[in-house]
């Protein structure tokens, strides 16, 4: 990657962390951590099917998170010059002494390790800007020769580099380098009158080698999409099963589903998965792992935003519920045999949150979900609505749908779908054999679900 | 270091730097207390400062970062960003045109609300938001959990092109957000407030003080336990003023921001067509528009273009887009000044301010009165839109109306329509208007503090519910 010459810190990210977690301490602090991640990168972004803007951009930010007379607070800030260190220490402490106390607030102590390979590759950091241009023009073209109709209102190639470290005054030490080559796109089909939906799709790779010719196949697999929501006519409205593509899977029904396996979500009373452990909270196909721990990922990390190791974690087993997520803090506050799953979650930033890294649910036997005596079955590739987090009601608009009926399939538009999340996934009647890897962080198959309620414009 | 400061290093390295180039110091300091089930949960301050530069040259742009202001490491950006440029100038079809002349901003442009929120103690806030958090909690026994969170962004910026803009200014974006969770038999239910500004407290709280949203959060919370689900299908519908904002700034705002525009959207080539009721005027304002204290207010944008008010339909006809300086070339009109970028790291994207629709004459009164048979939707959940004008939102409180009177509450409410066909049938417009989506963030790419607003209309829209 080019030299900007800009101000990123030379410095190494370990050592800053350690003159942080060390002038916290000296200043009054019980306990400290501190992260800093340090990145650069090039980007090309495209606009109406053009290159447009060319950027380069090199940025070190750290988070320093204390405790003091059990009080806790965060402050974070991309200035790692003497004086901001030192005006960010005293800013985090002036805020514990107006914090209540909390028995739980505890950072992570020092525990397993884990090797996570594949995450950083050399060859990233010699891309340039005439590289990331190249591949954009080229990703732009592609969908132009693929179909004309297509319009991309925005997309970009970027290559990206990462060194981050985190430590605590426990004794945690950890660091990490890590690159991304990534590339997407944004647009819709557009003939004559005729608008489809926008739809969008995306690629990345810790890896250089290979990133090109997946790129391109975005640009096909964008364009096909965008195509086939051309000609959509009314829905029909009724009440029986749907189709979630692998997309919706991922991008709405475990989406959603994650918020409430999270330990912060289950404490807060507003899961309604709280007192399911062991129970059957879906479809005996059902069976769902999070897992940070495979090489040469973008979601993979050998530990978690609190500096625990990261490990498999299989969260549903044939329908039934194992485990929720726990960060430190949250497994803490739970007490008993609770232990942080490494799933802190987050930059440096923000303070640690709770959540998923990469998740994979199982692939069933059925080679066609659409099959039907003749009924309706509609197919969503994309959903666009609301779901209440606590209760799981979620109602909206089918996006990029089909209706298949009677053996014919048709594109739709103006059609609405409802029910609750939680029931819906008592009510998967059929996972696909085959899965889709969505954004590079689930591996999902589709899903058919019974008793959804379809309402057409 | 402050954006006045920074101005001088800004301009010497304009006026040495030959060509089109835009410097844009953005300092930005966030801080954020939650508080939940009696808790504090977080407590985080976050500051983020330094430049972006973009240069324009042999037809492409180029863009640059730093987090530093010093005047070698300002050159060393923009040799960067020119290094950027060329290397996207041989790859396009057709050259970036020459920039059109603009109404550029000349010196400070500081909204009000800064010193005073600076002033009042970090005690103070923490104080307000358990204060608050507990007053939902205490309101009902079936509230079984609440949430406050207060937070506020402080900005500054200095903006220097080397065609004549040399702006600054500091506000300041306060935000309150309480929830309820209730809970009955095993039913779960949730009520949500929020407001936010572009301005101090009495800005912040001119609708309500805390205590009537944390009131407010859970009285919605409680009544949706008990509420049922509505007849899903084509209804007549009263909208609020938050549901006007949400299709104001989803549904029609996007549409007509002008690189959605070329790549295609539904408001292509309908310049100067019947978009909508003839009692639908529709415009975008840098400006606080009506009542003080928007949320999207921003007195000079991030290409140093005063933020004025575009009238993007009038009495119906669609009349103008949301420019930058480079569509504004493309369509041979003035820039709107709706070029924004989120912090100093990003490049300038063509954002919407403050939408809202004008209100008109009738009271809601009358307008309930007058309806037969159709639902008041207030309180959006959440809100997307489609390249077609095709948009979703989630209601939070809709009550049904039955012969002109407001009657029970209905829940899992989702309105849907195409939205120049929802705005072709609206037969009504309120005489009251009201900023009402203050604390709402708009993603493209980057986030942008927006707000959005209007009178209370009635149309016709599809509504998901029960079969």
């Amino acid at each position: 990657m080019s030299s900007t010459g800009l101000s990123v810190s030379p410095r190494d990210p370990l050592e800053i962390c350690k003159q942080l977690v060390d002038m916290a301490i000296d200043a009054g602090a019980e306990q400290a951590e501190a992260m800093v991640e340090s990145g650069r990168g090039v980007e090309t972004n495209i606009e109406s099917g053009e290159v447009h803007t060319v950027q380069s951009r090199e940025e070190t930010v750290f988070g320093l998170r204390v405790i003091r007379q059990g009080s806790k607070a965060f402050v974070t800030a991309n200035d790692v010059s003497e004086r901001r260190l030192a005006d960010s220490v005293k800013e985090v402490l002036e805020q514990t002494s107006v914090i209540p106390a909390e028995e739980a607030n505890a950072f992570a102590p020092p525990g397993d390790i884990t090797t996570v390979d594949g995450l950083y590759d050399p060859a990233i950091e010699e891309m340039t800007v005439g590289d990331s241009s190249r591949l954009a023009a080229a990703l732009a073209e592609a969908v132009k020769s693929r179909d004309p109709r297509v319009t991309i209102d925005s997309g970009s190639v970027s290559f990206s580099i990462e060194r981050s470290a985190l430590v605590n005054s426990l004794g945690i030490e950890k660091e990490k380098s890590a690159t991304m080559a990534g590339g997407s796109l944004f647009g819709m089909a557009v003939d004559g009158e005729d608008i489809a939906s926008f739809d969008y799709d995306s690629e990345s790779s810790c890896k250089l080698d290979g990133f090109e010719a997946a790129l391109l196949r975005t640009a096909d697999r964008f364009t096909d999409k965008c195509i086939a929501g051309l000609g959509a006519g009314e829905g029909l409205s009724y009440r029986g099963p749907v189709v979630l593509s692998p997309e919706a899977v991922a991008e709405f029904l475990l989406s959603n589903l994650m918020g409430a396996l999270c330990a912060d979500t289950v404490r807060k009373g507003r899961s309604p998965l709280a007192d399911k452990l062991g129970q059957l909270v879906a479809c005996e196909a059902f069976s769902l792992v999070d897992d940070a721990t495979i090489d040469s990922m973008v979601t993979s990390s050998p530990f978690d935003r609190e500096g625990v190791a990261t490990a498999k974690t299989s969260i549903i087993e044939s329908g039934r519920l194992r485990t929720f997520l726990f960060n430190q803090h949250e497994a803490t506050l739970a007490g008993g045999n609770a232990r942080s799953t490494g799933h802190a979650a987050g930059s440096a930033s923000s303070p640690p949150g709770v959540g998923p890294s990469y998740i994979e649910l199982a692939a069933g036997e059925e080679s066609d979900l659409l099959a039907s005596d003749g009924g309706p079955v509609v197919l969503v590739n994309r959903f666009s609505g609301s779901t209440n987090a606590v209760t799981g009601d979620f109602s909206g608009v089918v996006k990029n749908g089909f209706l298949v009926e009677n053996g014919q399939r048709r594109p739709i538009r103006e059609t609405m779908i409802a029910g609750n999340l939680f029931e819906a996934l008592r009510d998967i009647s059929a996972l696909s054999s085959e899965r889709s890897l969505i954004s590079s962080s689930a591996l999902v198959p589709s899903a058919r679900i019974e008793n959804i309620s379809v309402t057409a414009g | 270091m402050p954006a006045s400061g920074v101005m001088d290093t800004l301009k010497q390295a304009a006026a040495s730097a030959g060509g089109f180039v835009e410097l844009r110091y953005h300092a930005k300091t966030s801080r954020s207390v939650v508080v939940e089930k009696g808790q504090v949960e977080s407590s985080s301050s976050r500051s983020v400062a330094g430049l972006g530069v973009r240069v324009l040259e042999n037809g492409a742009w180029g863009f640059a970062s730093t987090g530093s202001s010093e005047p070698a490491d300002v050159k060393r950006a923009i040799e960067s960003a020119r290094a950027a440029a060329s290397s996207g100038a041989s790859l396009r079809s057709e050259a970036v045109a020459d920039l059109p002349e603009a109404e550029l901003a000349t010196g400070d442009f500081s909204q009000p609300g800064v010193d005073e929120i600076e002033q009042r103690s970090l005690e103070e806030k923490v104080g307000m938001a358990r204060k608050l958090e507990e007053a939902v909690r205490g309101s009902s026994s079936s509230v079984s959990s609440a949430t406050c969170g207060y937070s506020e962004i402080f900005e500054e910026k200095a903006i220097v092109t080397t065609d004549g803009a040399a702006a600054s200014f500091r506000l300041v974006r306060p935000e309150l957000r309480l929830q309820a969770v209730a809970e009955k038999n095993g039913e779960m239910s949730t009520g949500f407030e929020a407001v936010g500004t572009t301005g101090g407290w009495e800005c912040l709280f001119r609708h309500g003080d805390g205590e009537y949203f944390a009131g407010k959060a859970a009285r919605t919370a409680v009544d949706l336990l008990s509420a049922g689900h509505p007849q899903g299908g084509r209804a007549s519908v009263i909208l609020a003023p938050s549901i006007v904002g949400l299709l104001v700034h989803e549904a029609i705002g996007h549409t007509v921001e002008a690189d959605f525009v070329q790549a295609g959207s539904v408001a292509a080539g309908k310049l100067g067509q019947r978009v909508a009721s003839d009692l639908v005027t529709l415009c975008d304002s840098g400006a606080s528009e009506l009542e003080d204290g928007a949320g999207g207010t921003i007195p000079v944008d991030d290409e140093g273009v005063l933020a004025g008010r575009t009238v993007i339909i009038r009495d119906g006809i669609l009349e103008s887009y949301l420019h930058n300086r480079e569509s504004a070339a493309r369509y041979g009109v003035a820039p709107t000044g709706n070029a924004r970028a989120w912090e100093y790291a990003d490049e300038p994207l063509i954002r919407m301010r403050n939408t809202y629709l004008e209100p008109g004459q009738t009271s809601l009164e009358e307008m309930i009165a007058s309806t037969s048979h159709g639902y008041l939707l207030d309180g959006p959940r959440n809100g997307q839109a489609d390249a077609t004008g095709e948009f979703m939102f989630g209601v939070q409180e809709a009550r049904e109306i039955k012969d002109g009177k407001l009657g029970a509450l209905v829940k899992g409410v989702t309105v849907t329509g195409i939205a120049f066909d929802v705005l072709s049938t609206v037969d009504s417009v309120s005489d009251s208007f009201r900023w009402d989506l203050g604390s709402g963030y708009c993603g493209k790419g980057q986030p942008a503090k927006v707000d959005a607003g209007g009178p209370y209309i009635r149309c016709k829209a599809l509504l998901g519910g029960e079969q």
